[in-house]
Order: C-alpha cells, then structure tokens, then sequence
C-alpha cells in the first residue's frame, strides 16, 4: 500500500532521517519506535506529505506520492504531535470546521462530526470549549480531527505525549478499533515501547535517523535469543564486586541501579555459580537472583546501547 | 476559502472584545488627541485697580466676541490659585489699557487667548486714538456702520469658484488615529497564519483538500473585512454622532480606506515572512507600526516634513498616499479621479508586498 524507498531528509546539511525503508500493507498496525530526536516525527512529515524528502522515493498504490501528494493525502488521516486545535472554540467547532476542509456538508458533516465525537468519547463535551479540556480529551479531540474523512491510513505521530493513564488507554483502545474493526491501516510512532509493543503487528525501531531494526515483536525478541537477562538484588555493592562481574567471560553488559545489577550476558553462561562465588570473597548477600523475559525495550538496549528515555 | 474565514470570524465571535476595545480607543484617541468634541474654553478675567468693578465689565464685553473663548469675570485669588493648582492654563489681569497673561504651562491653548486678547485690546487702543483726534464724535458707532457697508470687499474663492475649503487638524487626526488602530487590527488578525502554522492547524488545512490560496484568501479577506468594519464604524461614529466634517463623498473614503487595508495587510504579510513564531510577530510588529504615521506625517501639518528622505521613507508605505487622498477629498472635494494615482500607489505597495511576503511564508515553510 504505502512504502518508502530510501528516504533522507538532510537540516542544513544534517542528516535527520537516513535511507529510510518502511512498508505499510492494507489493514497493518505498524508502529515506529525510538527514542526523542530518532527522526520519527520527520520520517511522518515526509509520509504525510508535508515536508519533501531530500532524496528517496515513497510510493502509494504504487504511485509516486512525491510528485502526486494527493495520492496520499486523499486517503490518510494524519494526528500531530502538536493539539491542532482551536482553543477558543468548542470540539463541534473545531471539527465543523476541520470536516468542512474535506468538502464535507450538511448531513453528511454533521453525521461524521457525531462518529468522531463518539469514538474518542467526547459527545458529551462537543459544546464546551477546548481550552476547558483536560490533556487527554485535548489529544482524543485531536484524533477525532483526523478521523472525519474517514481515512484509509491513520497516521498518529506520538498522540499519547503527556497525558493521564486513563486517557492514553482511551487513545490506545481507539486506535486498536480502528485498525481491527474499521481495517484503517495504522502507523504508530512513540517513544513508549509498551504503546506500541501493545498495539502493532510490526515494528521498525530507529535511532539516530537510521531504522535500526524491523519486524514483528517476536522476530526482534529473536535478536535477544541468545542472551539472558539477568536481575540480581544484593545487601550491598561495591565498585570491586562489579568490576570483577563485568570480567565475567559471557557478560555483555551491566546496569547498576542501587543495590541491584541487570546482567545482560550470553545464554549458557555458568553465571550463578560464578555470582555466588564472588558474593561470598566480597562478604555481599545475594537476596535476589532471576532471570528475566526480554522486551522490545531490552532490543533497543542491545542495539543502541542506551534506553529508549535516554 | 469561506470555511477559513467562517473559523476566523467564529473565534473574534467568541472573544470580540479585543477588536471592541481597539474599535472604541480609535474613537478616545481621536477625541483626546484630536482636540475632543468642539468646547467652549472658559478663560477668567479680573481686574485689581481702583475701579476693577467699572474695567472688567468693559472688557468682559469687548472680549466675549468669539465663539472658542467664554471670558468670565472672577476673584483675583481664585483666578491665581486656579492657575496655581493646574486647573485652567490661562487668566487675564485687566488694566485700564493693558492686560497681563497669567500662565501655569505653555499649552496651545494659551497663544489662541493671547492672540484674542491682543488683537481685541489692539482694536481697542486704535478706536481710543482716533476717538481722542475726532474730539466728540462717536468714532465706534460710525467704524461699525462703515464696516456694515465697505467700499471694498475681498471675497476669497477657490479655482473652481467654490469657498476656499478650511484646513482642519482634527479630521486629519481622525483618520490617522483610525488608521493608526486599524494597523493594528489588521497586523493581529494576519498573525494568525503564523499562529496556526506553529499549532499545526496550517498542515491539517495542508492535507485537506483545501488549495493554499484559499487558506491564504480566507485569512486575508478576514483581516481585510475586520479592519474595515472598524475603520467604517469609527467614520460612522464621527460623521453622524460626533458631527465631525468627513466630507461628503463617504463612499470614495471608504474605497481608499481599503486599498490602504489592502496595502497595509501585504505589510504585515511581508513581516511575516520575516518571523517564524507569533510571539516575534507580537515584539516586531508593534514596534513599527507606530513609525509610519510618524514618517507619513500624518499628526502634523501637511507640508510639515520636508527632509526627502522622511518623505520617501513615508511613501513606501500605503498610510502617507491614503492620508494624501482622503484630505484631498475631505478639503477640496476631490474625486476619484483625483485620488486615483494615490489609490494605484497603495495597490501596488500592496501588490509587491503581499507577493514578496507570501513567498518568503512559503520558503520557511519548505
């Protein structure tokens, strides 16, 4: 449906975004993770049609959405990171107005304001201004923006940023219907590997402009399938004890977290002998010892070697 | 383009008070500055010699023979600590034959009393000189009835046979304030694309079917159509409440207030594509709106500034060419043929303004 081919975008000479290749297939939830400044919010610019790649192509239905933005501006429905809304207007207002910039009219408008309204269930709302809205009904008014022409593609560039728990589960769940029980193909971007761990079917995880790693959550957990994760909890720690834990043969890396060391260190390695070994030469109790399942965000550890917050 | 400017006009719906309030300070600052509503000023008189009952009665009735001045006899002392205290800015000490000005501060008031006092005490001295040559003849009665009756008379006629028009200040400060506000409200409401780009409300409109010169319209022709229904309001208020002489051809001032929107919304269109947030709009342009009706001279004389560069500086700018036309009209009846070299200056200004300001927009956009 939707696929970029080597796409760069370049700042004063800065290169934000680097031979970017992304697919997107009719019906998919796709989700792009990285951290802050990875150049995801770039990367949907450039598919939305905003900004021009420096070079690159993405294609549409085959099409080139270059040269023809209308190809993918027709059919997508594009969230800002930004609230792109009118403060000093009420939800009604503002989606009349962003429906009315789709030629919609009449009853055909004022049916599609009521679904929006409905799905990110703000019907109740519709006449208060949105500068007396919390966070959370801001971004779901935000969503319920992009929904009125009832696009085939849904592109939501971190619409969960700031808000309660409650609200980002109401945005979640929204977003999981749409893609599930309306088919509207979703591209997902966050830098909360537990949103999109939750919500996509695939994954591409980028860092510094550059897509870093690709595929689905159980092909990226296979990146980690030789290595175990390893949490321990001591009475105390000195620098010597780890020191002396980091020389052993297996051990990729170590994150000190006050009394307690996350091991990351290849699989068959003879480490808990070894840990009790140095346990008792430095006098240190261990109280804890277990092994941990790996997560996406362990992945982005192990590529980049910085957590995706950092 | 409607939808655009459907959303403008709902938000001014929501919070009009701002336009409200700039609406009504063109109308203070016209009335503060512009002199206010036509008054009578009350100058006091006193007198402090022997026979100060017999001198003010004289000359409180010499001196009560023009419309702008009520001269009102009061006590010394109240006369000095009015002055004393601020509360008015000018009384007159009569003498027999003389008269002393006390002044608190040199307010433009205070000459326009001295020179009635001056010329009436001056006429007076004239009519004594004589009356003390003729002897017993009542010298007054007979100047008044020459005067009823001259030998000569000029009669002051324009080109055209018409009365020569009266050069008035307060109708050219009326425009310049309404002009001066209308900057502003024009400069505020063309931020708005600024405003909206930075939301991101401008990329929503970007992948909506919406063309960009409709978005671009629906926000000038808001700012276009708001500034001229203050602009209209204010001229309204003036022409028909406050009965200030705005002319007789309404309809030609308001065609070139707006070419002077026009003009001046390419302006603010070119400052905007200097800026790249709304807040440095906000610091920019407040700053030089205020210059150009100073390089323009419009709160002064015509003629007033003659140093060229001022007067070039003035003329790249839409408000010396609309103050230009509009006392042409409002003085000397011009039509629209008249005005129109001042109304294709604006246009153009606004033209190459508006081009190079929406290219240099779409530049930072890109």
């Amino acid at each position: 449906m939707l696929e970029t081919i080597n796409l760069s975008k370049s700042f004063k000479g800065k290169k934000v975004v680097q031979d970017l290749n992304l697919y997107l297939a009719d019906g998919e939830s796709v989700g792009l993770l990285g951290p802050n400044g990875a150049g995801k919010s770039t990367t949907i610019s450039m598919i939305s049609t905003l900004i021009k790649p420096t070079s690159g192509r993405i294609t549409m239905n085959g099409v080139n959405a270059i040269d023809k933005p209308g190809e993918i501006r027709r059919v997508s429905g594009v969230v800002p990171q930004e609230l792109a809304l009118y403060q000093e207007l009420s939800a009604y207002e503002n989606l009349k107005f962003f429906g009315s910039t789709y030629k919609l009219r009449g009853k055909e408008l004022a049916k599609a304001i009521q679904q929006a309204l409905e799905f990110v269930g703000l019907d109740d709302r519709k006449k208060d201004l949105v500068r007396t809205y919390s966070g959370g009904m801001k971004r779901r008014l935000n969503i319920a923006s992009a929904l009125l022409h009832r696009p085939q593609i849904l592109i939501l560039d971190e619409p969960t940023v700031g808000i309660d728990p409650q609200s980002r589960n109401h945005i979640l769940e929204a977003v999981r219907a749409l893609n599930q029980q309306e088919g509207t193909t979703v591209l997902y971007t966050s830098h909360y590997m537990e949103e999109v761990e939750q919500l996509c079917d695939r994954l591409y995880i980028m860092d510094h402009g550059k897509v870093i790693a690709a595929g689905t959550k159980e092909e990226l957990l296979r990146i980690l399938s030789t290595e175990d994760k390893i949490k321990v909890e001591v009475n105390k720690l000195d620098e010597a004890f780890v020191e002396q834990v980091k020389t052993i043969e297996g051990v990729y890396k170590i994150e000190v977290t006050e009394l307690q060391l996350k091991i990351i260190a290849a699989k068959g390695t003879s480490l808990i002998s070894k840990l009790v070994h140095l346990t008792e030469k430095h006098q240190i109790q261990l109280l804890n010892f277990h092994t941990e399942t790996p997560s996406l965000e362990d992945v982005f550890l192990h590529l980049t070697g910085r957590t995706l917050r950092d | 383009m409607k939808d655009v400017l459907w959303v403008q006009f709902a938000k001014d719906k929501r919070k009009p008070l701002f336009v409200l309030l700039l609406i009504a300070g063109s109308i203070a600052a016209t009335l503060l500055f512009g002199g206010g509503i036509q008054s009578v000023t009350t100058v006091a008189i006193f007198s402090e010699e022997a026979d100060a009952a017999e001198i003010e009665k004289k000359w409180e009735g010499l001196l009560n023979t023009n419309d702008t001045f009520t001269f009102e006899v009061v006590e010394p002392e109240k006369a000095r600590e009015d002055i004393k205290k601020g509360n008015s800015d000018v009384a007159v000490k009569l003498m027999e034959d003389e008269y002393r000005l006390l002044v608190s501060k040199n307010m433009p008031s205070v000459s326009s009393v001295e020179q009635h006092v001056k010329k009436v005490f001056q006429q007076e001295a004239q009519i004594n000189a004589v009356e003390s040559q003729q002897g017993e003849r009542d010298v007054r009665e007979e100047i008044e009835s020459y005067l009823d009756d001259p030998p000569f008379q000029m009669v002051a006629q324009g080109l055209d046979s018409k009365q020569i028009p009266t050069y008035n200040i307060r109708t050219q400060l009326l425009f310049a304030f309404t002009f001066l506000i209308s900057m502003f409200i024009l400069g505020f409401k063309v931020n708005n694309v600024t405003q909206d780009k930075v939301s991101g409300i401008w990329d929503r409109m970007i992948l909506s079917p919406l063309k960009k010169t409709n978005m671009y319209s629906g926000y000038l022709l808001y700012s276009f159509l708001i500034t001229m229904f203050q602009i209209v309001v204010v001229l309204v208020v003036f022409k028909y409440i406050l009965h200030y002489d705005v002319g007789d051809n309404l309809w030609l001032i308001i065609l070139i207030a707006a070419c002077f929107t026009f003009g001046m919304i390419s302006i603010a269109m070119l400052i905007t594509g200097f800026v790249r947030t709304p807040e440095q709009f906000y610091a920019i342009y407040p700053s030089v709106i205020p210059v150009i009706p100073l390089v323009s001279g419009v709160y002064m004389m015509p003629g007033t500034i003659t140093n060229p560069v001022l007067l070039f500086i003035g003329d790249l700018f839409p408000l010396a060419h609309a103050m230009e036309a509009i006392m042409s009209v409002v003085f000397y009846g011009a039509g629209l043929q008249d005005v129109m070299m001042s109304l294709l200056y604006m246009l153009l200004i606004g033209i190459v303004a508006m081009g190079v300001g929406i290219n240099l927009v779409e530049r930072r956009s890109n």
